[in-house]
Protein backbone atom coordinates (compact mmCIF):
# COMPACT_ATOMS: atom_id res chain seq x y z
CA UNK A 1 0.00 0.00 0.00
CA UNK A 2 2.91 2.20 0.99
CA UNK A 3 4.26 1.69 -2.49
CA UNK A 4 0.78 3.05 -4.31
CA UNK A 5 0.99 6.14 -1.99
CA UNK A 6 4.53 6.55 -2.88
CA UNK A 7 3.84 5.77 -6.51
CA UNK A 8 1.32 7.68 -7.19
CA UNK A 9 2.89 10.83 -5.10
CA UNK A 10 5.83 10.29 -7.27
CA UNK A 11 4.30 10.62 -11.06
CA UNK A 12 1.54 13.36 -9.67
CA UNK A 13 1.35 15.97 -12.35
CA UNK A 14 2.89 19.18 -10.91
CA UNK A 15 2.64 22.31 -12.40
CA UNK A 16 6.25 23.80 -13.49
CA UNK A 17 7.88 26.77 -11.83
CA UNK A 18 7.23 29.94 -13.72
CA UNK A 19 9.29 30.69 -16.83
CA UNK A 20 10.54 26.93 -17.05
CA UNK A 21 9.58 26.52 -20.58
CA UNK A 22 11.29 29.54 -21.82
CA UNK A 23 14.75 28.59 -19.67
CA UNK A 24 14.44 25.33 -21.28
CA UNK A 25 13.93 26.78 -24.88
CA UNK A 26 16.93 29.42 -24.46
CA UNK A 27 19.25 26.80 -23.39
CA UNK A 28 18.28 24.27 -26.34
CA UNK A 29 19.16 26.86 -28.99
CA UNK A 30 22.30 27.79 -27.12
CA UNK A 31 23.87 24.35 -25.92
CA UNK A 32 24.01 22.27 -29.17
CA UNK A 33 27.22 25.25 -29.84
CA UNK A 34 29.93 23.19 -28.03
CA UNK A 35 29.08 19.54 -28.48
CA UNK A 36 29.03 20.19 -32.43
CA UNK A 37 32.62 21.47 -31.96
CA UNK A 38 33.74 18.67 -30.01
CA UNK A 39 31.54 16.23 -32.26
CA UNK A 40 33.83 17.77 -35.66
CA UNK A 41 36.71 17.63 -33.95
CA UNK A 42 36.21 14.10 -33.03
CA UNK A 43 34.91 13.03 -36.96
CA UNK A 44 38.40 14.57 -38.18
CA UNK A 45 40.59 12.88 -35.85
CA UNK A 46 38.80 10.04 -36.51
CA UNK A 47 39.22 10.54 -40.27
CA UNK A 48 43.01 11.91 -40.72
CA UNK A 49 43.63 8.79 -38.43
CA UNK A 50 42.04 6.02 -40.94
CA UNK A 51 43.81 8.05 -44.04
CA UNK A 52 46.90 7.95 -42.35
CA UNK A 53 46.59 4.31 -41.09
CA UNK A 54 45.52 3.15 -44.77
CA UNK A 55 48.39 5.44 -46.58
CA UNK A 56 50.41 3.40 -44.24
CA UNK A 57 49.26 0.09 -45.06
CA UNK A 58 49.46 1.37 -48.60
CA UNK A 59 53.11 2.79 -48.61
CA UNK A 60 53.87 -0.79 -46.72
CA UNK A 61 52.38 -3.16 -49.35
CA UNK A 62 54.06 -0.82 -52.13
CA UNK A 63 57.37 -1.69 -50.59
CA UNK A 64 56.95 -4.99 -50.08
CA UNK A 65 56.04 -5.12 -54.13
CA UNK A 66 59.35 -3.38 -54.66
CA UNK A 67 61.42 -5.15 -52.36
CA UNK A 68 60.13 -8.73 -54.34
CA UNK A 69 60.89 -7.00 -57.68
CA UNK A 70 64.33 -6.09 -56.40
CA UNK A 71 65.00 -9.37 -55.05
CA UNK A 72 63.46 -10.89 -58.47
CA UNK A 73 65.84 -8.83 -60.38
CA UNK A 74 68.51 -8.89 -58.94
CA UNK A 75 68.58 -13.10 -58.81
CA UNK A 76 67.78 -13.06 -62.66
CA UNK A 77 70.84 -10.34 -63.09
CA UNK A 78 72.87 -12.79 -60.88
CA UNK A 79 71.94 -15.78 -62.56
CA UNK A 80 72.89 -14.81 -65.95
CA UNK A 81 76.32 -13.74 -64.76
CA UNK A 82 76.98 -16.67 -62.58
CA UNK A 83 76.41 -18.96 -65.79
CA UNK A 84 78.35 -16.81 -68.14
CA UNK A 85 81.47 -16.90 -65.33
CA UNK A 86 80.76 -20.55 -65.13
CA UNK A 87 81.04 -20.95 -68.91
CA UNK A 88 84.23 -18.91 -68.90
CA UNK A 89 85.99 -20.51 -66.18
CA UNK A 90 84.97 -23.63 -67.77
CA UNK A 91 86.64 -22.93 -70.95
CA UNK A 92 90.06 -21.64 -69.06
CA UNK A 93 90.46 -24.34 -66.82
CA UNK B 1 79.81 41.19 -51.87
CA UNK B 2 77.42 39.79 -54.42
CA UNK B 3 80.11 38.92 -56.90
CA UNK B 4 82.69 36.88 -55.45
CA UNK B 5 79.43 34.91 -54.13
CA UNK B 6 77.69 34.65 -57.40
CA UNK B 7 80.80 33.33 -58.47
CA UNK B 8 81.23 30.81 -56.42
CA UNK B 9 77.97 29.73 -56.85
CA UNK B 10 78.41 29.80 -60.87
CA UNK B 11 81.65 27.86 -59.78
CA UNK B 12 80.06 24.84 -57.98
CA UNK B 13 77.11 25.07 -60.29
CA UNK B 14 80.25 23.88 -63.11
CA UNK B 15 81.41 21.29 -61.10
CA UNK B 16 78.24 19.59 -60.29
CA UNK B 17 77.27 19.80 -63.94
CA UNK B 18 81.29 18.03 -64.39
CA UNK B 19 80.77 15.63 -62.54
CA UNK B 20 77.41 14.65 -63.78
CA UNK B 21 77.94 12.42 -66.25
CA UNK B 22 80.90 10.23 -63.92
CA UNK B 23 77.79 9.70 -60.98
CA UNK B 24 74.84 8.75 -63.76
CA UNK B 25 75.55 6.00 -65.90
CA UNK B 26 73.57 5.28 -69.02
CA UNK B 27 69.76 3.85 -68.79
CA UNK B 28 69.08 1.35 -71.52
CA UNK B 29 65.51 1.32 -73.52
CA UNK B 30 63.93 -1.78 -73.34
CA UNK B 31 60.77 -1.08 -74.97
CA UNK B 32 60.09 -3.59 -77.73
CA UNK B 33 56.48 -3.22 -78.60
CA UNK B 34 55.03 -6.37 -79.37
CA UNK B 35 57.08 -8.75 -77.52
CA UNK B 36 55.40 -8.85 -74.65
CA UNK B 37 52.38 -9.72 -76.83
CA UNK B 38 54.09 -13.29 -77.85
CA UNK B 39 55.41 -14.29 -74.62
CA UNK B 40 54.01 -17.11 -72.76
CA UNK B 41 55.48 -15.35 -69.52
CA UNK B 42 56.75 -12.19 -69.13
CA UNK B 43 59.07 -10.55 -66.18
CA UNK B 44 58.93 -6.66 -66.56
CA UNK B 45 60.78 -5.26 -63.53
CA UNK B 46 61.28 -1.50 -63.79
CA UNK B 47 62.90 0.20 -60.78
CA UNK B 48 64.63 3.24 -59.80
CA UNK B 49 64.28 6.89 -57.82
CA UNK B 50 61.92 6.45 -55.19
CA UNK B 51 60.99 3.01 -55.48
CA UNK B 52 64.43 1.41 -55.98
CA UNK B 53 65.05 3.44 -52.41
CA UNK B 54 61.39 1.90 -50.66
CA UNK B 55 62.38 -1.46 -51.93
CA UNK B 56 66.10 -1.28 -50.58
CA UNK B 57 64.45 -0.14 -47.57
CA UNK B 58 62.27 -3.31 -46.51
CA UNK B 59 65.12 -5.53 -47.53
CA UNK B 60 65.42 -7.68 -44.30
CA UNK B 61 68.76 -6.14 -42.50
CA UNK B 62 68.56 -9.36 -40.28
CA UNK B 63 69.30 -11.74 -43.30
CA UNK B 64 72.62 -12.34 -44.35
CA UNK B 65 71.54 -12.88 -48.56
CA UNK B 66 68.99 -9.73 -48.32
CA UNK B 67 71.38 -7.53 -46.58
CA UNK B 68 73.67 -8.67 -49.21
CA UNK B 69 71.43 -7.41 -51.91
CA UNK B 70 70.72 -4.52 -50.41
CA UNK B 71 74.47 -3.08 -50.24
CA UNK B 72 74.47 -3.84 -53.68
CA UNK B 73 71.00 -2.22 -54.67
CA UNK B 74 71.56 0.75 -52.52
CA UNK B 75 74.31 2.15 -54.57
CA UNK B 76 72.37 1.32 -57.77
CA UNK B 77 70.69 4.12 -59.61
CA UNK B 78 68.21 2.05 -61.35
CA UNK B 79 67.21 -2.02 -62.19
CA UNK B 80 65.67 -2.61 -65.31
CA UNK B 81 65.00 -6.75 -66.38
CA UNK B 82 62.74 -7.73 -69.33
CA UNK B 83 62.68 -11.30 -69.39
CA UNK B 84 60.06 -13.21 -72.20
CA UNK B 85 59.31 -16.71 -72.40
CA UNK B 86 57.71 -18.25 -75.51
CA UNK B 87 55.61 -21.25 -76.45
CA UNK B 88 57.96 -22.15 -80.01
CA UNK B 89 62.15 -21.85 -80.56
CA UNK B 90 62.75 -18.59 -82.50
CA UNK B 91 59.16 -16.38 -81.79
CA UNK B 92 60.98 -13.39 -81.21
CA UNK B 93 62.48 -11.09 -83.26
CA UNK B 94 66.18 -11.06 -83.14
CA UNK B 95 66.14 -7.21 -83.58
CA UNK B 96 65.39 -6.40 -80.21
CA UNK B 97 68.57 -7.71 -79.21
CA UNK B 98 70.38 -5.71 -81.92
CA UNK B 99 68.43 -2.32 -80.16
CA UNK B 100 69.62 -2.66 -77.51
CA UNK B 101 73.70 -3.56 -78.64
CA UNK B 102 73.14 0.17 -80.73
CA UNK B 103 72.23 2.44 -77.65
CA UNK B 104 75.59 1.20 -75.82
CA UNK B 105 78.03 4.02 -76.47
CA UNK B 106 81.43 3.80 -76.85
CA UNK B 107 82.09 3.87 -73.08
CA UNK B 108 80.65 0.15 -72.86
CA UNK B 109 82.49 -2.80 -73.51
CA UNK B 110 81.60 -6.75 -73.93
CA UNK B 111 83.10 -8.19 -71.30
CA UNK B 112 81.99 -11.81 -71.61
CA UNK B 113 80.29 -13.44 -74.43
CA UNK B 114 78.81 -17.43 -74.14
CA UNK B 115 78.03 -18.97 -77.29
CA UNK B 116 76.52 -22.65 -76.38
CA UNK B 117 74.13 -24.72 -79.16
CA UNK B 118 72.90 -26.68 -75.88
CA UNK B 119 72.16 -23.40 -73.29
CA UNK B 120 71.64 -19.65 -73.63
CA UNK B 121 74.34 -17.05 -75.43
CA UNK B 122 75.08 -14.52 -73.02
CA UNK B 123 76.69 -11.35 -73.68
CA UNK B 124 77.54 -8.92 -70.53
CA UNK B 125 78.44 -5.74 -71.47
CA UNK B 126 79.92 -2.94 -69.05
CA UNK B 127 80.17 1.12 -69.01
CA UNK B 128 83.08 1.70 -67.59
CA UNK B 129 84.26 5.58 -65.72
CA UNK B 130 88.05 5.32 -65.18
CA UNK B 131 88.33 1.56 -63.82
CA UNK B 132 84.59 1.44 -62.03
CA UNK B 133 81.93 -0.64 -63.75
CA UNK B 134 79.30 2.26 -63.62
CA UNK B 135 76.72 0.07 -65.71
CA UNK B 136 75.92 -3.02 -66.34
CA UNK B 137 73.99 -4.76 -69.66
CA UNK B 138 73.52 -8.74 -69.68
CA UNK B 139 71.46 -9.71 -73.04
CA UNK B 140 70.34 -13.63 -72.74
CA UNK B 141 68.91 -15.82 -75.43
CA UNK B 142 67.78 -18.84 -76.68
CA UNK B 143 65.81 -20.12 -78.75
CA UNK B 144 62.58 -19.97 -76.49
CA UNK B 145 63.74 -17.10 -74.28
CA UNK B 146 64.70 -13.83 -73.97
CA UNK B 147 66.38 -11.82 -71.04
CA UNK B 148 68.13 -8.31 -70.96
CA UNK B 149 69.55 -6.68 -68.06
CA UNK B 150 70.26 -3.18 -66.98
CA UNK B 151 71.57 -1.98 -63.48
CA UNK B 152 72.50 1.32 -63.78
CA UNK B 153 74.93 2.39 -61.11
CA UNK B 154 78.42 1.17 -59.88
CA UNK B 155 78.31 -3.09 -59.79
CA UNK B 156 80.47 -5.75 -58.67
CA UNK B 157 80.40 -8.50 -60.65
CA UNK B 158 81.61 -11.29 -58.65
CA UNK B 159 79.14 -9.96 -55.70
CA UNK B 160 76.26 -9.88 -58.35
CA UNK B 161 76.97 -13.44 -59.63
CA UNK B 162 77.28 -14.57 -55.68
CA UNK B 163 73.88 -13.59 -55.39
CA UNK B 164 72.68 -16.21 -57.53
CA UNK B 165 70.30 -18.66 -55.89
CA UNK B 166 71.30 -17.59 -52.32
CA UNK B 167 68.53 -15.54 -50.79
CA UNK B 168 64.84 -17.28 -50.48
CA UNK B 169 62.78 -16.28 -52.99
CA UNK B 170 60.88 -18.65 -55.32
CA UNK B 171 63.51 -19.50 -59.38
CA UNK B 172 61.82 -18.34 -62.12
CA UNK B 173 59.92 -21.07 -62.83
CA UNK B 174 58.22 -22.00 -66.28
CA UNK B 175 54.31 -22.31 -66.54
CA UNK B 176 53.14 -25.75 -65.18
CA UNK B 177 56.89 -26.16 -64.26
CA UNK B 178 57.52 -26.16 -59.73
CA UNK B 179 60.04 -23.74 -59.00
Amino acid sequence: MNLDHELRAALQRKTPAPGLAERVLARAGEAPRKPRRVQWAVAASLILTASLAGWTAHRRAEGERAREQVLLAMRIAGSKVAYAQQQVRGISK
Amino acid sequence: MKGPIMMKAVLRLTLILALTPAVYAQRINLDFPGLADKAREVVDVTLDGALLRLGARFLSDHDADERAVRQMVDRLEGIYVRSYEFDRDDAYDRSAIDAVRKQLGPNWKRVVTVRSKLRENVEIYTELRGENIVGLVVIAAEPRELTIVNLVGPIDLDKLANLEGQFGIPRVSKKGERP
